[in-house]
């Protein structure tokens, strides 16, 4: 992930390191003193700053919690969490059918039965039904089995995802919200993100993948936190107050503009870029029909 | 049914509490039977844009430490009968409240009244929480400059997340002469960005300065004041009346200024 707080050095386009390279590479020396198997392979850094998020599967969803407890250092309070969920639900009611089951993914956070109740009462309000919940401590278990779940108890070690994700692993599926996203909110999502309506200024949308905006972008938008910078934002009037791709940042410009034609960001020569969207698709179509490649790949999405 | 109200806007001094008194006293004009609640634990003063300091006997706190009902600490203002405030305590802070508390409060008052207007206080801390806590719908006031219209967004976006499902905009303190030279944003540009229904306009009026000092709201006024009638044209518009806006160009419009217009394109 790239910190937020590396803008005020890179405001003009320049490129700040990607941490993601410099810990990968400082991890790979052996080493000096003999650890623990369980130490020398430590869990991935968790992004306190993770957001919960439902995941399809065939038939049910999942609802993610981030890993690790409240407790621990950063991450966001339990009122907050809930209140960006419920900022997402209300954004994605199109995306399920009424009365889909949910499975709650608590990993090893820990949770009471007045943090279940007031999950499920979220959840009901969207018209979903919490049935299952799914969690490593013994404790969540006892107070979802209280509350009348269907529990699964996973041992306490590495079993849910915990050992670090491969190289070439997927994007999350895209999420999908018709919402206006008002000042103060925050949509951090490990894959594309697609807003149907406006993000207004003051919001900010982090995605690992592309962000596309079917309305005015007016927030801060960061496509491709991960390192990506073949990821591109889209947006029918873009207006940002900052674009971020991957390790750029670029602000926009001063004053008012007249044109109000669908924009692309990219990253080209080592800054980010804005073209209307009818050159970048031309542009795309032109470069890769020279070099005899695939059409598809110029588009990314 | 009574429907019960908030009055929020996230950024102070852009008028909750002038509006909360002004729609309060033209809606108990009306013979509707109001109820406005200042939330404002601390730094209350909806009691003295009504000219009711010096009437309150009893606040919030008296009746949650049950040493009256809610009835009786409700203050009735001697020239509408029909509105009553519960005044705040001023000695206490805002976390001497629960958001329950406030619920409460409001449901002992909900069966005799038709409106029930809350006064929040600025911020979006626990003053905000316990403020929303009760209510059905809101009115976001906001004046048409920047910082107060992205506070007024968030504000919308926390209403939204906490299940206040209706919510109408007031845009108060509006210039029709700044905006029509360009130098401030229209009431287009506005709604533009916060996206919500318009209740009303409230054009910005000195009088209202020298009507709070007096703590007589705009609205008891014999001659009405351009500001008074869209307070009067609001109230009337919450109980279901169809009311156009009014035409704040009109006095502006003269020949002077459209020949302005007309040579700056």
């Amino acid at each position: 992930m790239v910190p937020d707080d590396s803008a005020p050095a890179a405001i003009a386009a320049a490129a700040v390191p990607n941490p993601a390279a410099t810990e990968a590479l400082a991890a790979d020396p052996p080493p000096i003193t003999p650890v623990p198997a369980q130490a020398r392979a430590p869990a991935p850094p968790i992004d306190p700053r993770t957001q919960l998020r439902l995941r399809g599967e065939t038939d049910h969803l999942v609802l993610l919690m981030p890993n690790g407890s409240e407790a621990e250092a950063g991450a966001l309070a339990w009122g907050e969490l809930l209140q960006q969920f419920k900022q997402r639900l209300n954004g994605g009611e199109r995306c399920w059918q009424p009365h889909t089951v949910v499975h709650l993914a608590a990993r090893d956070r820990l949770l009471d039965a007045r943090q279940l109740q007031s999950l499920e009462e979220l959840l009901s309000a969207a018209q979903l039904t919490l049935k299952r919940v799914i969690t490593s401590r013994r404790q969540t278990a006892i107070a979802a089995v209280t509350a009348g779940y269907s529990v699964d108890q996973l041992a306490a070690e590495d079993t849910l995802v915990q050992s670090p994700p491969p190289p070439g692993q997927p994007l999350a599926e895209p999420l999908y919200l018709q919402t206006t996203v008002r000042s103060g909110t925050e949509i951090r999502h490990p894959g594309t993100i697609i807003v149907l309506g406006d993000a207004n200024p003051g919001s900010s949308l982090v995605s690992e993948g592309d962000i596309l905006v079917w309305g005015r972008l007016r927030g801060t938008a960061h496509a491709g936190s991960g390192g990506d910078r073949s990821r591109c934002i889209m947006a029918l009037q873009m207006h940002p107050t900052q674009l971020r791709l991957a390790d750029l940042v670029a602000r926009a410009p001063d004053g008012p503009t007249s044109q109000y034609l669908p924009e692309v960001a990219y990253v080209g020569d080592n800054a980010i870029r804005i073209a209307q969207a009818q050159a970048f698709a031309r542009q795309n179509f032109d470069a890769t029909l020279g070099q005899g490649a695939q059409l598809t790949d110029a588009f990314k999405v | 049914m009574t429907r019960i109200i908030v009055m929020t806007s996230g950024k102070g001094g852009v008028g909750k509490s002038t509006c909360t008194a002004n729609l309060g006293m033209a809606l108990a004009q009306r013979n509707q039977r109001v109820a406005v609640v200042d939330a404002d634990f601390g730094l209350r003063n909806l009691d003295l844009l009504l000219g009711l300091e010096n009437r309150i006997v009893y606040t919030a706190l008296d009746v949650l430490a049950g040493d009256c009902s809610v009835e009786k600490a409700l203050v009735k203002d001697k020239r509408q009968p029909t509105l009553g405030l519960l005044a705040a305590a001023q000695n206490r802070n805002k976390e001497a409240i629960t958001p329950e508390q406030m619920k409460e409060l409001v449901a002992g008052l909900a069966p005799s009244h038709d409106f029930i207007l809350i006064d929040c206080p600025a911020g979006i801390e626990m003053g905000f929480q316990n403020a929303i806590a009760p209510a059905k719908e809101a009115i976001v006031v906001t004046t048409p400059e920047i910082s107060a219209v992205r506070d007024a967004d968030r504000v919308i976006g926390l209403l939204e997340a906490n299940d206040v499902k209706f919510t109408k905009l007031l845009i108060n303190r509006i210039k029709p002469k700044m905006v029509q030279e360009d130098q401030m944003m229209s009431v287009r540009d506005v709604l533009d960005i916060l996206a919500v229904p318009l209740l009303g306009v409230v054009p910005d009026d000195e009088r209202v300065i020298v009507a709070s000092n007096r703590g007589e709201p705009l609205v008891l006024d014999k001659q009405l004041s351009l500001a008074g009638v869209a307070f009067n044209n609001i109230a009337r518009r919450l109980v279901g009346e169809e009311v156009p806006l009014i035409d704040l160009n009109a006095t502006h419009d003269d020949l002077f200024s459209r020949l302005r217009r007309f040579f700056r394109g």
